[in-house]
């Protein structure tokens, strides 16, 4: 089963977006997409009709783009003050924003998500600057306002998500509108936006499912810093005021603390020496980030690439979630060449583009921001502790004893989803079914009749995993098939598994099942869990689970929480 | 004429450009097409195509693109 299933887009909007669909069809980015552009100017008609022929195409997604002067009646009438005083048409535009937003709020139950560019007038329109910011008046004043509605109006729906058009259009530095293509084709923007907006829409596809970079790997000298501090010294290097380059260095680190501190994990790979790296690391007074913002390092003289592999191995972590920052050019191409699944991008020459160019990388994406994110690097410095005392111990079981490790399982919640959409997409390794679904259409999975998913937070002496585990059920009589069994990496080599397959068993067995099956799907990195449930069907019989395999470890203790069959609401 | 012909595969992949006599009659292009193939020509060259030249007349075949261009400077006779 391949991870990145083509999805159907249908792209619908006032103008002829054909265009953007070519692009979004050809890109080779994932998600692959199909994509249908309905023919401009039936907005209403799409949201209002589910029987429209637009909706044969039957698509997951809707990316609904318009333009206010187009979509709503009164915003033109405002522009050219064809009814009057603008602050008579002002409160009646403000209405149809509403209405457009409820019809789409009540569409959106059609698709597994919607995407709406924010509204934006095209920058050739110049209104009077005296009067246009001026409340109950002016256009923009009233746009900002119109964006505002349809923010809150989408709230309602998690699967709504407007995108910032407006930083699009100032992202560009070309022009964004072509008032030629519109009189010729009624395209209203240039190629340059829809480039823009393709990979932006791409980039929020790829963050719904899951599909991110998790860790930045960065060299030290010239890359964190300015100069080379075995040569220079830490006094020489350039960090921070009032060197210009040092300014620039050290607003570089502020955007990757920023990253840490919404969950991206930092590593060093440099050629340093590293007792003498990590000092200047701690004690250099304008460094950004310290030693305890990184979760690993290999500082030595060893190959990079060979660095990389093993980094990958300490964090239990797939290359292909690795982002290489490096200011070499050698050094990037080595690991380009041996480590292609490694993102590893051309670093700007000059310093003073460094964070601007971090900063408008599509590959941090994300849905949410939860406490999972906020607190990773923590919980990867507790896994290092943990390393350390199995270090000391004598045997595994002895060691795991030590961690007094805790699984609390409780059902899904609203409150959970989220955590546990992102397990289900991201995990590659410990993943029964490679199933990758978004939220609202995992939650209205999970609260079909018959059907009851599961997840599971994990807390030893050293810290909190989080919410690590998911497993799901589907009943058939008194069957019960394993949909889903889902496992963070981050707890693997703990038994974690053994508990959740074993309190799996027994809520099913308890929920009336008399048999309970599993089938493991072929993927390209789920040997880990191949292997686990290799061991636990009966013999003669590659689905059916025998509960005289699976069992709750006695190292590990395992609470619930109260139960329904049906996730509560 | 190849630097065009590079230029029209980028936008239409894997169609015979040098045999078509007409692209949009002929099914090579469409409208949409036409105005990528503007924008391309126009980022390459540096050329301003004004709205009353964007016509499928203008873009139906080689030599026609060849003579708007040469008509913008692009190409001495020579070069061509």
């Amino acid at each position: 089963m391949s991870e990145l299933n083509t999805r159907r887009l249908l792209l619908a909007g006032d103008t002829t977006l054909d265009p953007l669909g070519r692009l979004l069809e050809r890109s080779q980015e994932a998600p692959r997409l199909q994509i249908s552009a309905a023919p401009y100017g039936q907005v209403y008609q799409i949201l209002l009709n589910a029987s429209h022929p637009a909706w044969e195409f039957k698509p997951d997604m809707l990316v609904l783009w318009t333009a206010p002067q187009l979509t709503l009646p009164s915003m033109e009438k405002l522009l050219r003050f064809a009814s009057g005083p603008a602050s008579e048409v002002y409160e009646v535009v403000l209405r149809e924003a509403e209405q457009f937003a409820q019809l789409v709020v009540q569409a959106a139950s059609r698709v597994a998500q919607v995407l709406v560019p924010t509204w934006v007038l095209p920058s050739y329109e110049r209104w009077i600057q005296t009067l246009t910011w001026r409340h109950g008046v002016g256009p923009a004043n009233l746009l900002a306002k119109a964006n505002l509605i349809l923010a809150e109006k989408f709230s309602a729906r998690e699967n709504i998500v407007l995108l910032d058009a407006g930083y699009w259009q100032a992202s560009l530095g070309r022009p964004a509108y072509d008032p030629r293509m519109y009189a010729v084709a009624k395209i209203l923007y240039s190629p340059s936006l829809f480039e823009k907006a393709a990979a932006e829409i791409k980039s929020v596809l790829r963050g719904s499912l899951g599909q991110t970079k998790k860790v930045i790997v960065c060299d030290l000298d010239n890359t964190l810093w300015g100069g080379v501090v075995g040569d220079d010294g830490p006094e020489s290097i350039k960090l921070g005021a009032p060197d210009p380059v040092g300014e620039c260095f050290h607003a570089f680190q502020k955007t990757l603390k920023g990253l840490r501190s919404r969950g991206v994990l930092l590593v060093i790979c440099s050629k340093n020496d590293e007792k003498f790296a990590l000092s200047v690391i701690e004690t250099h007074p304008a460094m950004v980030l310290r030693k305890s913002d990184f979760v690993a390092w290999r500082i030595n003289w060893k190959d990079k690439a060979e660095n990389l592999v093993a980094l990958a191995k300490e964090l239990n972590l797939d290359l292909d979630s690795f982002v290489f920052l490096d200011d070499s050019p050698q050094e990037r191409d080595q690991v380009r060449q041996v480590l292609p699944e490694v993102h590893t991008p051309d670093l700007p020459v000059s310093p003073s583009e460094l964070a601007p160019f971090l900063s408008a990388m599509t590959c941090f994406e994300t849905q949410t921001i939860g406490g999972e994110d906020l607190r990773r690097t923590e919980m990867y410095q507790a896994e290092r502790g943990r390393k350390e005392a199995l270090e000391l111990s004598t045997d595994v079981d002895t060691w795991l004893k030590s961690l007094q490790i805790e699984v609390r399982a409780t059902p899904l919640r609203r409150e959970t989803l989220a955590r546990a959409a992102q397990l289900l997409n991201k995990t590659n390794q410990f993943n029964l079914s490679l199933r990758r679904l978004e939220e609202e259409s995992y939650w209205n999975w999970a609260a079909q009749n018959g059907n009851a998913s599961y997840t599971f937070n994990v807390v030893d002496r050293f810290g909190d995993f989080g919410l690590t585990g998911l497993v799901s059920f589907s009943f058939n009589g008194t069957e019960a098939r394993i949909v889903d069994f889902v496992m963070s990496c981050r707890v693997m080599g703990k038994k974690v598994e053994e508990a959740l397959l074993g309190y799996a068993v027994a809520r099913a067995m308890t929920a009336g099942a008399d048999r309970v099956v599993a089938t493991v799907v072929e993927g390209p990195r789920n040997q880990p869990i191949k292997t686990f449930f290799a061991s636990k069907f009966l013999s003669g019989d590659a689905a059916t689970i025998d509960p005289a395999h699976v069992g709750i470890p006695p190292q590990i203790s395992l609470k619930e929480e109260v139960f329904e069959l049906q996730p509560a609401l | 004429m190849n630097e065009l012909i590079a230029i029209l595969n980028d936008i239409r992949p894997g169609q015979n450009f040098s045999k078509a006599d007409n692209f949009f009659e002929q099914g090579v292009l469409d409208s949409l097409d036409l105005t990528a193939l503007v924008a391309a020509l126009e980022s390459r060259y540096d050329v301003f195509i004004d709205v009353d030249e964007i016509t499928t007349d203008n873009f139906r075949n080689l030599s026609a693109i060849k003579t708007l261009l040469e008509r913008k400077g692009v190409w001495s006779s020579s070069a061509a």
